[in-house]
């Protein structure tokens, strides 16, 4: 051991001081907000992708009750229905998102 | 001679292997697999060898990207979804990692091929529903009941059964199609300068104009890397997160 002992006292101020940076670190760590083709881009897939699912699903149940078509047309109906409220919930997050983003340049000027 | 953009993506057997009639070949995929894999690991097997108080750059590296991923599980699935720490780290790295690695010339994206981030997904997704039924017992299909009229529920539950269907499928598309789709964009653009260059003439150097973009195109690809293992990872999160609450923290 060549270093000498750290002074308790010392470490402590310096743990203080290293959670304060912390604290100002984790607002910073806010990931970037999303680029106009990614939201885009997260839309069509939520849409597309619920309605297909829906219709799956569909397309299960009429092959297993002899219910064609009745089944995914009902079912597609509620696939795009989900779609449309992901895509809802989707633009909701981007703007609380959106919102944050301001918040933090306050922040940093401080 | 045109060469297909999507030559790419275009899975080659290495070492053709046959073993009771499936094919289990060691292709280029299982090679850049294996290579994402080796990275990772040495990576951090050398970043923590050495450990001191005051980290060098390679720990430091290491703390960081621990340190990013605890916090975002911290954020977004609580203190008790800690406990899935190594299992969001894993997969972060070996999403973040084969995509970077897929920016490479030459390389194989690992990330481009749906079965890949299909398999990817459907770990995490039957964590989900293991967990879910682990802890709240059959209560976990409440998840699937909002708190509603009982009237609305006939369409509600419905809707809440296809939207848990569809996380599955949109978490490996979106991690999937956004490889392909920058990797095919950029070798189109690389088309482009090669077809105007052997033009002649002015026609050479308009290629400066395709070329350019491709320089563009090929950095945003860096924030697309990183943003789309960001949000699998996090996605991943919340995703477990509702597994371990059901519905008590909206």
């Amino acid at each position: 051991m060549s270093e000498p002992d750290p002074d308790p006292e010392e470490l402590r101020a310096l743990g203080a001081r290293l959670d304060e940076v912390q604290k100002q670190r984790r607002v910073r760590d806010v990931p970037p907000p999303p680029t106009q083709a990614g939201i885009a881009f997260r839309f069509t897939t939520e849409l597309v992708l619920a309605t297909a699912v829906g219709a799956a699903i569909g397309w299960c149940i009429d092959w297993a009750f002899h219910t064609r078509p009745f089944g995914i047309v009902i079912m597609s109906l509620f696939g795009a229905a989900a779609g449309i409220r992901a895509v809802i919930r989707a633009a909701e997050e981007i703007n609380a998102q959106a919102a944050k983003a301001p918040a933090r340049k306050n922040d940093e000027e401080k | 001679m045109a060469v297909s953009p999507m030559e790419q993506f275009q899975v080659k057997p290495i070492i053709p292997l046959h073993i009771g009639g499936y094919d289990v070949s060691f292709t280029n995929q299982s090679l850049w697999m294996c290579v994402v894999v080796g990275a990772v690991s040495l990576f951090m097997a050398v970043a923590v060898s050495n450990r001191r108080l005051v980290p060098s750059r390679m720990q430091s590296m290491a703390e960081m990207s621990y340190e990013f991923v605890a916090n975002m599980i911290n954020m977004a699935a609580g203190e008790d979804g800690l406990r899935f720490f190594p299992f969001i780290f894993t997969i972060f790295l070996f999403v973040a990692t084969s995509n970077f690695f897929g920016l490479l010339p030459g390389s194989f994206t690992v990330t481009s091929q749906i079965a890949v981030t299909f398999a990817l997904t459907a770990l995490v997704i039957l964590t989900v529903i293991v967990t879910g039924f682990i802890k709240h017992g059959i209560g976990f299909l409440m998840l699937f009941v909002p708190k509603a009229p009982a009237l609305m529920l006939i369409l509600l539950v419905p809707l809440e059964v296809i939207s848990f269907c569809t996380r599955p499928m949109s978490l490996s598309v979106r991690l999937f199609a956004n490889m392909l789709a920058g990797h095919t964009m950029l070798k189109v653009m690389a088309g482009f300068v090669i077809a105007l260059g052997g033009a002649g003439g002015i026609m050479a150097f308009l290629s400066v104009a395709p070329m350019a973009l491709i320089v563009a195109v090929y950095l945003l690809e860096f924030l697309v890397a990183f943003l789309q293992a960001y949000v699998f990872a996090i996605l991943s999160c919340i995703y477990l997160s509702e597994a371990l609450h059901l519905h008590d923290n909206h």
